[in-house]
């Protein structure tokens, strides 16, 4: 937690700066008729940059090295898993389309995961898609990202 | 007689079959995903909000506030059973509830949690309805100056009662404002911060943020976690979750402060129902005979944080409605929803849309009763629902969270925007930052600036306007102290380890 503090407040000092600065370069602080588009975002950065100099002091004065924040061993074995292939699914939603993607998605989380049975995998995968397309598509007419297939 | 004649125009609304249906429906989801742990209201309704663009906003809103009153009680069964708060709002339920489940008393528990829950909802809808008009009609003479210092006061308090670290608090608040910044400017047509995006000029949406922050981010929190925990067991028939009359004697009056209590922290902006169930557990413990017991299995400490949490979400609403000052993260996304469907909430919703406003009010009636028939009569099927493994309800989580961030604009570009901040949620979440405070500001940030440069352009004394004005300087004044209140906590901290440091060199 105390390694984690200090790079976020490292990193919010250089948000900060850069926020404000950005503002000043490139949006007027003051117009004719009152506070410009500048104003309010520069003094949110001076704000920030106090905030993140505070985090960053505490942290660095701080003796004690405190939790960690990130899991390990089987824990982050999961969350990396979930994390990616969720990764994967969004990037991949404009080619194989949400429909197919749900299913994919949930047999190979539901396998690699917990290695559940695979005909609770298949029925769970092949309802909720089914479930999906009913609700959204046909009853609410939300559309759902379309693949090349073309559903 | 004028709000019998409304209430009369609203029951005709909540009344349509259509909307009695979402009510129920609201109720019943409400309560599953309260149910589920590390899925609470401002998830529930962050995914719900888009089911509900294909309706009219009326239909809409009572369906989500529905859901709201009844993922308050969802979390109860899960802080009872598995004693894993289902949302923040159930964490002291935690400590008595669970055990009494451990005594075999998991369903008076969950009875008498109905039972107040019921009692505090339906008493906060009448203190509503006699509140809200008033509020309204007080607030029409708000000009910029009182909006921006409500809206700080609001931003302030939601950042000091949230988080354990001030610092991180109002980190994750000012982040928010930085946020709702990107995009066109209302005043001088600047696009800030896009970087010639296209889809940026248009501003950060509230609703892929708030999805991934609550959504996505709690589901990776609990993706760690390999095993479900063992549910207590018991018998859940509509004869066991009845108190006894000595449950019922004890409870009385706990229910009766705890509606009280919950609905006066519900209308403070800032202050939801969380900090409403752990007042009134503190506050039931100092006045009890009996404070020994608290802890083991108090059937009080059971009765009064359920009643105040439930009467304090539906005080949560007053600001909402009346002022467009969110009182809770999940009234913040219930905001955006309603600015989304085109209705500006504030004092003049009551005038230009009183269908709406009082449809709202008189469902709530009705997702109480309803609360209260479906909390009682099918707690065996909720209790089946717990015990579908997360490995298979987390997945389906994460497919809605990406149905509901696309199906605003119909954009991926907002899918990949859920899961940035789903991702930034996770670790807030981890590293003890504020999603609430960050999408109250979000949601508050564009509003808050127009009033701020609107009040600069009316004075003539700079900054001094806001304490030239009776009600703004009241409320700016309110906000500074929010703001200062850690600080000299933390200043008399340091002077007192000095202070013992020195006497132990002595």
């Amino acid at each position: 937690m105390r390694g984690a503090d200090r790079i976020a407040g490292a990193g919010l000092l250089v948000l900060a700066v850069s926020f404000s600065a950005g503002a000043l370069a490139h949006y007027a602080y003051w117009s004719p008729n009152g506070p410009g588009p500048a104003f309010l975002p520069f003094w949110l950065g001076v704000v920030m940059a106090v905030l993140a100099l505070l985090l960053l002091v505490g942290a660095l004065r701080s003796r004690e090295p405190g939790e960690d924040w990130l899991p390990r061993g089987e824990g982050l074995r999961r969350l990396a898993w979930v994390l990616g292939i969720t990764i994967v699914l969004v990037a991949s939603l404009n080619v194989v389309g949400m429909i197919v993607g749900t299913v994919i998605f949930l047999i190979t989380l539901m396998r690699v995961l917990d290695r559940h049975p695979w005909p609770l995998t298949l029925a769970v995968a092949f309802a909720v898609a089914g479930f999906n397309f009913l609700v959204f598509t046909r009853w609410l007419r939300v559309p759902l990202p379309v693949g090349l297939l073309g559903f | 007689m004028d709000f019998l004649t409304n209430l009369a125009l609203g029951f005709s609304v909540a009344l349509t079959p259509f909307n009695l249906l979402m009510a129920v429906c609201g109720v019943m989801l409400g309560i599953l995903i309260g149910a589920l742990p590390g899925v609470g209201p401002p998830s529930g309704v962050a995914l719900l909000l888009p089911l509900t663009f294909g309706m009219d906003p009326t239909s809409g809103i009572i369906m989500l506030a529905a859901l709201y009153a009844g993922t308050m009680y969802g979390g109860t069964i899960t802080a009872v059973l598995i004693n894993t708060p289902g949302e923040s709002a159930s964490v002291v339920t935690c400590l008595d509830g669970h055990q009494m489940a451990l005594q075999g008393r998991a369903g008076p528990a969950l009875g008498i949690a109905a039972i107040g829950s019921f009692i505090a909802g339906t008493v906060g809808v009448v203190l509503l309805m006699l509140v809200s008009p008033a509020l309204a009609r007080w607030s029409l003479s708000f000009g910029p100056p009182e909006t921006f210092a409500l809206m700080l006061l609001g931003l302030t308090t939601v950042t000091l009662l949230t988080g354990e670290n001030p610092v991180k608090g109002y980190i994750s608040m000012v982040l928010g404002l930085m946020i709702a910044m990107v995009g066109f400017d209302i005043i001088s047509g600047d696009a800030r911060y896009a970087f010639g995006i296209p889809e940026m000029m248009d501003g950060v949406d509230f609703l892929p943020v708030a999805i991934g922050l609550f959504g996505l981010g709690e589901v990776l929190a609990g993706a760690e976690a390999a095993k479900g925990t063992p549910i207590a067991q018991g018998r859940y028939g509509l004869r066991d979750v009845m108190p006894t009359a000595v449950d019922w004697a004890r409870s009385r009056w706990a229910i009766v402060r705890g509606t009280v209590l919950g609905f006066a922290v519900g209308i403070l902006p800032g202050a939801g129902p969380t900090i409403a169930t752990f007042l009134s557990y503190t506050l039931e413990k100092k006045v009890s005979k009996r404070p020994e017991e608290f802890g083991h299995g108090a059937i009080e400490g059971v009765a009064a944080p359920e009643s105040a949490n439930n009467a304090a979400a539906t005080g949560a609403m007053v600001p909402m409605l009346t002022l467009g000052i969110p009182g809770s993260a999940t009234t913040a996304i219930m905001l955006g929803g309603l600015m989304m469907w085109g209705l500006r909430p504030g004092p003049l919703l009551f005038e230009k849309n009183p269908e709406f406003v009082w449809g709202l009010i008189a469902s709530q009636y009705i997702a109480n009763v309803m609360l209260l028939i479906l909390s009682t009569a099918f707690i065996p099927l909720f209790v089946r629902a717990l015990r579908v493994p997360y490995g298979i309800l987390m997945p389906i989580i994460i497919l809605f969270c990406i149905t509901g961030a696309y199906s605003l604009k119909n954009s991926v570009w907002d899918v990949g925007q859920m899961l940035v901040f789903g991702v930034l949620g996770y670790a807030m979440k981890k590293l003890g930052y504020s999603p609430a405070a960050l999408t109250l500001a979000l949601v508050l940030g564009p509003l808050a600036e127009r009033a701020l440069r609107q009040s600069l352009i009316i004075s003539d004394a700079g900054a001094g306007i806001f304490f030239m004005r009776p009600i703004s300087a009241v409320l700016t004044t309110a906000a500074l102290a929010a703001v200062l209140v850690p600080v000299v906590r933390a200043l008399v901290a340091a002077y007192r380890r000095r202070g013992a440091a020195r006497v132990r060199a002595l």
